[in-house]
This record gives C-alpha cells, structure tokens and sequence, in this order.
C-alpha cells in the first residue's frame, strides 16, 4: 500500500474498501511551530504545535478570531504559514500549492459551482486530475450510492436545500479520496434539527472511510459529539488538546473551562495540601495525580460542575457537604437547575428529577460533592 | 380618494411616457412607408424608399463599415476589457483607486472631448511615423478604448457578487490556474462576457461623435452616411433606415429575451 501524496499520481482504491488506520501509519499531519499574522498587528497563529492521528476525527474548537479557520486553511493551502513547517505523511507540503495537496475542503458556504450540474461538481476534482470519463463516472455513482444523493444528482445547483448542499460538498470532496479532509463549519448554517441529523451522518461517513478528518467548530457540543479528539484554541494558541471527556471533566485552564460552558469557578484562597479554603467554604480534593503536582502550585482556581453537585437534608452533614441556601430553581422537567448561596459565593447544581422531593427555593440544605469530581486549574488564559 | 386619484395621476403619468418615448419613432415608421417624399403629408402607402436603400451602395458599404467596425472592435474589447475586470478584482485590496478612475472616465468624458483627443493623436502618431492614417484602424482603436471600461466594469461586478470561496473551492478541488480559467472563470463569467460583447457591439453600432473624428474618407459608417444624407434634407429613405435599424433591435432584444428564458426553463 504505497501511497504518495501527489494527489494525481495516487493508484486507485475503493472508497469504501480504504485500508484500515493502522495500516497507513504515515498520513497522519504535524504541524511545527505555525505563526501566522494579518497586517502589522493581528495576530492569527501564535505558534501553533499540533499532531493529527490518520484516521482520527479531529476538531479545531474555539471562538470566532481564535485561528481556527486560519489554521484550516493553512492545511489547504489556502493561506501560508509566515513560519512554521507542516507535514502530511512526512513530506513536507509547506510550500506545496493547494491544488497539488491531496486535501480537500468542505466550505463553510460549499462553494457549490453554480454554472454546472450536480453530477459536474461532483466530477470536478476528478476531472482536473486527468481522471478518465468511465473511472469519473463510476466513481461518481460510488460516492452518490454511499452519502445516499438518490435524484439530487441529477439537479441543478440552485434547486438544492441547505441540506442538500451540505451533502453535495461533502460528496464533493470525499470522491477525491483525499489524505485528509477539511470541514470549515460546515453545519453552522443550517436548524437545528438537520444539524443533529447531519452530526450522525458524518460521524458515521467518518467511521467507515476510516479517512483522516479535521473538523473546525465554535459549538463544543457539536465538538463534543463528533470527535475523537479536539484541540481548544484562544488567541492563536493552543490551550489544550484532548479527548472530549478530558476537555470537559478535566479543562486546563480557566478559558477552556468557560468555553465548555463551566460557570463554577471559584478562587482558591489558601492550600494546605489537599485541603482548600475557597469562598463558598472548606473543601477536599483527591491528591493530585503525579504529573499535574508540578502544575498545582499554580492552579488558583476550584471547578465544580454543576451535574457533580448534590443536595441533601441539612441534618445529614459528612466530607465535603457545605450549608446552603436555594436562592433560585429552574425546572426542567428531567432535571432541575439550583442557585444557591454557599458561603459568600453563589454556586450552580444541576439536579436529576429521580422522583425524590427537590429542594424549593428558600429551602436550607446540605450541598455534596465528590473529591473526585472536583477540578483545580489555572487562570491563566481566562476572559 | 386622494389615493385614487394619485393612482389616477400615476397611470396617466406612464401612458405619457410611453407616449413621449414611443410616438416619434411611431412617425419614423409610418413615413417610411410613405408614397410621396414628403415629410409633412402622408399620401398613401409604398415601399418605394425600402427599394431605393437597396440600390444605395453607399448606404450598404457604410452599413458594412458599421457592422465590421463592431464586431471587431467588440471583439478585441471584449478581450482586454475582461483581462481588466479581472485584474481590478484580484486586486482590490490593493490602493488602485486611482487607476480605476483612469479605466473609468471614458465613461464619463464628453465624446466631444474624447473624439477630438483621439484624432489629435492620431493625426500626431502619422505625423511621426507614417503609421495609423485615418480610417477603420483608427476607428477600431479609439471604439475599443470606450468599450474596455464598459466591459470591465461588468466582468468586475460579477466578480464580486461570487462567493469568494468558489475561488478556493476550484484550487481545492485540483485546478491548475489554466485549468481554473477554463473550467471556472470562463464558464461562471459566461453571462457577463456574452452582455459586455452586446454592449459594446451596440455602443460602437450607435457612436458618432468619436467615429466622425477617427474616420477616415473610406470608412464612413452609417451614422456618419445618414448625418451626411440628413444635411442635404430629411429624406423618406433615412426613414426606411431607421425603420430597419428599429426592427433590428427589437428582433434582438425578443431574441435575447426568448433565450434568457430558454436558459432559466433548462433542468
């Protein structure tokens, strides 16, 4: 299975018959200290170091002006790197020209072309690589069977749904058999009902190619569902970069913790071992693990997520249960969302509707968490 | 009421304008089918002017001058006007202000002014090197320099209402620039190109002035015949002309409408 990057000269494979992931070890990327800037001042990538696994389904999560697009583009060839080296399959392509690379994109608007057919999109690729008629046309019903197109091949570009589109351009870009693909927000545009639906169709489209995909988003939940592995960016740099569990349970800094969405965070006023003085009272936290010991001198900060947080009867105190006040109650109907005042710092619970009485607001109780879910991390990079 | 009447008012507003439009060429065509050679009374109806056209061989080597002069500097504007559109727009986010305003007067300058700069330099250019003499070279050179800011201006504006991302989107997909141009620009800008060429067909078809001062005393066109023809009195047989010319232009505009709609029906 030699496979060489030069997208024309890449022996044919069935799309749906791709090796599998261990077998093809060399196309995963690297990216080695990325900097890119706009202008004088506006700094795009500041020093980007980042490996993608081949056949992983990997996503750039961030706010809008975190580089995540930049980045992207970067891959494609779209812009280039001011310093910096990236590798794909270990050849070097930094100054490869987007249309040698074999990488393909799926734009955020999909760049559908207007003046052809569906069928003429989808060969498009194809069609400039010297790929001849018969292989274009077989190809072509390959990957309109596999994403499941039906009639919409045979339509004009203008009678598509955003839906449609959507799963055009993927067409689009997979029927190349790129090394990688690239997807620009490619669900930002449509409700959120279709979202969902087209969530779970890349996923599994992903999951069969078994095809390296990088996927950029500024929805962690969307990131969240879909990845193997996410790398959260802020400011050009990269904040962390983990599985999605270890992003949310366990986020590296305050920024990467506000943007899962973690509104608990409380200062750290004094450390005495595994013991913290915060605002909302006395905790205990589980020794620190080995490799984060050197790193929690510095940890200030104290994450409880709301879902880890229970309420309890006042009279039954133990470890780490601190006297409340519920000041607010949102029902939810499978849960229901607590404010309750702890100390003088107000806390956020999430409480499962187990068919047990819930506290109601006024209510004086016992607020219980685990050491084990408790989180410190450092400020640094914070909003 | 008051609103009754203002639509009122507005209706009979259009019908005027309609009127004041349509009702002079409406006298055109009525005494070009007029049996005397008056141009005041209508005696009866004849075809006697159309008959007359057809044996005018200066009318039909200037209609010739006029459709070759059109076509070949639509042509070569069509060309250049288009490297332009383009260049503006890959560009444009350089400081070219400036330069788009020298590509933009022409359209703005008087053609008095533009005519009168073109004759003297060309009259200047034979002075010097024998070249460019008055006739349908010159008169292919200076239609060309109006028609270009015309065309470019359409290539542009298409241009830019493209998604930015079909640019990308073509250099992803494999496209070499060759291959871009062939298979991208050309076939995306197909309607821009084809109404730039129509335009500027039409605009070298209809000029006078700039032609008047370039050409030279073979290659009169027939704007320059009829205003010749005019100064010896109106004539019922510029009447068939112009009678002609507005069927032409009417069997065109059907005809690009009837294809534009072709087009749009197409799945």
């Amino acid at each position: 299975m030699s496979e060489t990057s030069t997208a024309s000269a890449r022996p044919r494979q069935d799309l749906t018959n791709r090796a599998p992931a261990a077998a093809r070890p060399e196309a995963a990327i690297a990216l080695e200290g990325l900097h890119k800037r706009f202008g004088s001042d506006a700094v795009a990538l500041d020093g980007v170091d980042l490996t993608i696994r081949e056949g992983e389904f990997f996503t750039l999560l961030g706010p809008s002006g975190c580089g995540k697009t930049t980045l992207l583009r970067i891959l494609a060839g779209l812009e280039s790197p001011d310093a910096g080296r990236l590798t794909l399959g270990g050849r070097d392509i930094t100054q490869v020209p987007a249309h040698q690379r074999s990488v393909n994109t799926v734009f955020q608007s999909y760049a559908l072309f207007p003046h052809l057919s569906v069928r003429d999109n989808l060969a498009f690729g194809l069609r400039m690589q010297g790929v001849s008629k018969p292989e274009r046309e077989s190809r072509v019903a390959e990957i309109a069977r596999f994403i499941q197109l039906g009639g919409l091949i045979e339509r004009r570009v203008d009678q598509l749904s955003g839906g449609q589109r959507q799963r055009i351009a993927l067409a689009r870009a997979l029927v190349c058999e790129p090394d990688v693909l690239l997807l620009d927000e490619p669900l930002s545009a449509l409700d959120a009902g279709l979202r969902g639906q087209l969530q779970v169709e890349l996923k599994r489209v992903q999951a069969r190619l078994g095809m390296t995909f990088l996927f950029v988003t500024h929805d962690q939940q969307e990131a969240m569902v879909m990845s193997d592995r996410i790398a959260v960016l802020d400011g050009g740099s990269i904040q962390q970069v983990g599985s999605p569990k270890e992003i949310y349970e366990r986020p590296a800094n305050a920024f990467v913790a506000r943007f899962m969405g973690h509104d608990n965070l409380f200062p750290i006023l004094a450390r005495d071992g595994v013991r913290l003085n915060t605002g909302l009272g006395a905790l205990t936290v589980e020794p620190p693990e080995a490799e984060l010991s050197e790193t929690s001198d510095e940890d200030s900060l104290l994450l409880i997520r709301p879902e880890t947080v229970d309420l309890r009867p006042l009279d039954q105190a133990g470890a780490n249960c601190l006297p409340a006040r519920v000041t607010d109650c949102l029902y939810r109907g499978s849960h229901a969302e607590y404010r309750l005042a702890v100390g003088d710092a107000e806390l956020q619970a999430m409480i499962n509707n187990r068919g047990r009485q819930l506290p109601s607001v006024g209510d004086r109780v016992c607020v219980s968490v685990a050491a084990e879910d408790l989180v410190t991390l450092a400020d640094e990079g914070g909003t | 009421m008051t609103r009754h009447g203002l639509h009122r008012g507005l209706r009979v507003f259009w019908w005027l304008t309609l009127l004041f439009l349509y009702l002079p060429l409406a006298v055109v065509v009525l005494y070009s089918f007029n049996a005397s050679n008056s141009a005041a009374h209508f005696t009866g109806v004849s075809l006697r002017w159309y008959y007359r056209l057809m044996g005018n061989e200066a009318l039909l080597a200037a209609l010739g001058n006029s459709l070759l002069l059109a076509v070949v500097s639509s042509l070569i504007a069509l060309l250049l006007g288009s490297l332009v559109g383009y260049g503006m727009f890959h560009h444009r986010w350089r400081r070219l202000g400036w330069l788009v305003v020298l590509i933009y007067l022409p359209l703005v300058l008087p053609d008095i002014v533009f005519g009168i700069a073109e004759m003297a330099f060309f009259v200047q250019v034979e002075r010097l090197t024998g070249w460019l003499s008055p006739g349908l070279g010159t008169m292919v050179i200076a239609h060309v320099s109006f028609q270009i800011p015309f065309v470019a201006l359409i290539v542009y504006s298409r241009l830019v209402g493209l998604d930015p991302s079909l640019f990308e989107a073509a250099k992803d997909l494999y496209a070499s620039p060759w291959q871009r141009a062939r298979h991208f620009l050309v076939p995306t800008l197909r309607p821009a190109l084809i109404s730039g060429a129509f335009l500027s067909f039409t605009l070298s078809l209809d000029d006078f002035v700039i032609s008047f001062f370039t050409a030279g005393p073979e290659s009169a066109t027939l704007p320059i015949y009829i205003w010749g023809a005019i100064r010896k009195g109106v004539s019922p047989e510029i009447n068939a002309i112009a009678t002609l010319m507005i069927a032409a232009v009417v069997l065109v505009a059907v005809a690009s409408l009837l294809l534009g709609r072709q087009r749009a029906g197409r799945g």
